[in-house]
């Protein structure tokens, strides 16, 4: 069985709404910006990175409720209220009991958790923020994006590293089959604050430089540049009557040793042997070396080399990235074209010389520590 | 459950009163609860409040179930993975399985704050340190790499050489129970054989400061579903099972004590941290769960409770419980004195301590229990209760963000 994507958010580096998603990724816009960081022992690094536009909240979401999200948060719940409104469903007319959130994220709420340690590190250990404490759940984002909607059905939140994003399809796809629900808000975000920075900076994984144009996903030699954002979708099943912007065919997540055989299980859903290929090709030496391999296992599994696109070069390589590279999957087969990866802040349009408009996509994510996912998606009929 | 059966082979269990099911059943058998004082890092509150905290040796527990950890190793796990670790060999040793049928399978793991107790001391002391005007904290990156939720996973993945589909659930403290539901699935639709499935989470300065934040911990320990109780204690530790269909399990000859029977899940939309005050969300998770193991409330022999102790849970629980079975129907208590409450490890020990029950046909005390609470009518098991006739037990976990989870257990006689 596959289920339909009805309806789409994004809030990323390209602006605060699918349609900002779309214009930049067909004009190579360039949204990787100097940010300024400040660390740990209180100095400032300036850098390179991806950071999202602020979603406006306003009209979306009861301001009381607002009032308690985050920067994190709100980014998640306005793309889920701009998910909803692009499919066409009037929120009051949802049945509570049937409709669900699945959310993937790799590290959750990091501002907020920073900001409850911080509290009982100056006031002492008795007088920590019981409110940043509360918003520093992992789940937080799927909770909230419920009390938001007022749903009651499946409601999960997956964590799987860099495959966050895709964890949380696999299981809303899954959930779907097993008829536990009639429409799920399957998403993935995360967000860079300075404390991330640093993480990454400590790891020698972002890049410092603050004069680069962009992030390369395809030059290994360079660190990669982070970003943030979230995106969520409209999942349905197949029995459904709204219009579909994609159809998802299969999704399946592994362990990079089983890979070739996840991916074979997945693409042998694909009724046209003319697929386009993405994958999560990000930046970073490691990071491409995973690739890499992934790649040659992919051309093993298709029967030839075909040529493999990304979009991070466009909105930043961050660990639920995924979400959004799968927006501008679902935008490529909805809207019968293909985009050119982006790199160093320019369009790569020879990478997608002789390529047509796709009508089915197999995407591959080799993830750190050896995880795997894929997922199939076929533009509508 | 759709289609397939999913049959439990191994249990694995860790916590405050031991590293073994058997340490379990001592405990139980006892009434001796694990709670004592904070001896694992400095607080200021370890002097007012007890912890449920595992006192054993990680490394050595895991050696003993498995191999010795090389030192390297060691260095880059948090105390969560080794809690996994530890539970999840204990698991696949009564299960016997082959490294092939491992291979085969993933591991579904709930967490909520696995690698913290690593991350938070980085922070803590690069905090200090820039108070001091030190620049580099003692802590490496390794403290880093091991706070992401999906570490625990992926350390037991490869611990275990697992090729299937491996990730961690982070519903708060329904995640292990979560897990468990949502391993089981797969196995009833066919997409894995063989599933390693549980909860983990260590004690950490954030869960011990947050919790205390909210009001919610008492400085006497739970006494769940008592009418005086004043809140409940954070605690941590390790639930794993070994999940598989039930031909499979068969086929290869395994003991099989119980099947996972039925998996309900729901939301309250209602508070971030609050439960529904009539236990809605709790009442459809436990009927869904019903309904998935096509039972009937009677067919119910003892109910595992979430029973934290916390003024609001113990209600909406007992009131959920009440509605769904009618007063007094069923035998029912919480197990949080012996353990304390380890969050996301909570509902995959719960698990742990159901099969167990149907194993030895008893049915676990409420410690701590003194007047029953008066808001519902429940029957509590206020010392170990012989139950030769049990079949079917219920477990419920239900977390911040009103994420409720049940979990039905059958017994397979053998």
């Amino acid at each position: 069985m596959s289920a339909r994507v009805t309806g789409l958010g994004v809030v990323s580096a390209l602006g605060p709404d699918a349609a900002a998603l779309l214009a930049g990724l067909r004009q190579g816009a360039n949204a990787c910006a100097v940010h300024e960081f400040k660390y740990l022992d209180g100095h400032t690094v300036r850098a390179p990175a991806y950071m999202a536009a602020t979603p406006e909240a306003k009209g979306l979401i009861d301001p009381k409720k607002l009032r308690r999200m985050d920067r994190f948060c709100r980014m998640c719940a306005v793309a889920a209220r701009q998910a909803l409104a692009t499919a066409g469903i009037d929120v009051a007319r949802l049945d509570p009991a049937r409709t669900g959130v699945v959310f993937g994220t790799a590290f959750g709420a990091m501002t907020t958790t920073q900001a409850f340690v911080d509290s009982w590190l100056k006031q002492g250990e008795r007088h920590g923020s019981p409110l940043n404490f509360m918003n520093s759940v992992h789940g937080i984002v799927a909770s909230q994006i419920a009390l938001d909607l007022g749903v009651t059905g499946v409601n999960l939140t997956l964590s799987q590293r860099d495959l966050s994003f895709e964890a949380a399809l696999v299981s809303a796809l899954h959930a779907l089959e097993n008829g536990e629900a009639d429409l799920l808000l399957v998403g993935g975000g995360d967000e860079l604050t300075p404390l991330m920075h640093e993480f990454g900076a400590r790891m020698r994984q972002v890049n410092l430089n603050p004069v680069t144009p962009g992030l390369d996903p395809f030059l290994p030699t360079h660190p990669t540049m982070p970003g943030d954002g979230a995106a969520v979708f409209v999942l349905e099943p197949d029995r459904g009557q709204r219009k579909a912007m994609a159809r998802l065919e299969a999704a399946a997540i592994g362990r990079t040793a089983a890979s070739a055989k996840t991916l074979a299980r997945v693409a042998a859903r694909a009724n046209s042997g003319d697929l386009l290929v993405t994958t999560n090709r990000g930046g970073g030496r490691t990071a491409a070396r995973l690739r890499d391999n992934a790649d040659k296992t992919v051309d093993v599994v298709l029967g030839r080399a075909r040529p493999k696109l990304t979009h991070r070069g466009a909105f930043g390589d961050f660990a639920s990235a995924g979400a959004l590279q799968f927006a501008a999957n679902v935008l490529m087969l909805s809207g019968r074209e293909v985009f050119a990866p982006m790199s160093r802040g320019r369009l790569r349009n020879e990478l997608v010389a002789g390529l047509g408009p796709p009508q089915t996509i197999l995407h591959d994510a080799a993830g750190i520590s050896g995880s795997h996912a894929c997922y199939l998606l076929t533009s509508e009929p | 459950m759709p289609t397939r059966a999913v049959a439990i082979t191994g249990l694995g269990l860790v916590g405050a009163v031991g590293s073994s099911v058997a340490a379990w059943r001592a405990a139980a058998a006892g009434e001796k609860s694990g709670l004592k004082r904070l001896t694992l890092f400095e607080s200021e509150l370890a002097a007012e409040i007890p912890v449920g905290q595992y006192d054993g040796d990680l490394p050595a527990d895991f050696a003993a179930a498995r191999r010795p950890l090389t030192r390297r190793e060691f260095k880059r796990m948090s105390r969560g993975d080794l809690l996994a670790l530890v539970a999840a060999a204990q698991a696949t040793g009564e299960a016997g399985l082959s490294q092939t049928a491992l291979s085969q399978g993933g591991v579904y793991l709930g967490q909520s704050v696995c690698g913290t107790f690593s991350s938070e001391r980085y922070y803590v002391e690069s905090w200090r340190n820039a108070q001091n005007g030190v620049a580099q904290p003692r802590a490496g990156v390794n403290a880093l790499y091991v706070h992401e939720p999906a570490q625990s996973v992926d350390v037991l993945a490869r611990e275990f050489g697992l090729g299937g589909p491996c990730t961690s659930f982070m519903t708060a403290c329904s995640s292990g129970a979560n897990a468990i539901g949502r391993a089981a699935l797969l196995i009833a639709r066919g997409e894995a054989e063989v599933m390693l499935a549980g909860g983990a989470d260590s004690l950490s300065r954030i869960t011990l400061n947050g919790f205390h934040s909210l009001q919610l911990v008492s400085p006497d320990g739970p006494r769940p579903f008592d009418a005086q109780r004043t809140g409940m204690t954070v605690g941590e530790g390790a639930g794993m099972l070994v999940l598989e269909s039930l031909e499979h399990a068969k086929a290869r000859g395994a003991k099989i004590p119980a099947l996972l029977s039925g998996y309900g899940h729901s939301c309250d939309a209602h508070h971030l941290t609050a439960p529904h005050p009539q236990g809605a969300g709790a009442f459809a998770a436990m009927k869904d769960a019903l309904r998935s193991a096509e039972l009937e409330p009677g067919d119910i022999g003892y109910i595992n409770a979430h029973g934290t102790s916390t003024l609001d849970n113990d209600r909406t629980e007992a009131l959920a419980i009440a509605r769904l079975f009618g007063d007094a129907a069923v035998p029912v208590s919480s197990t949080m004195r012996f353990f304390g409450h380890t969050l996301a490890a909570s509902g995959a020990m719960k698990a742990v301590l159901c099969v167990e029950a149907l194993r030895q046909r008893k049915l676990w005390p409420n410690l701590g229990l003194r007047t029953a609470l008066a808001e519902a009518q429940l029957d509590l098991v206020r010392e170990i209760r012989q139950a030769p006739g049990l079949k079917h037990v219920l477990s419920n976990s239900f977390g911040f963000g009103g994420n409720n989870a049940a979990l039905v257990f059958t017994r397979v006689d053998p």
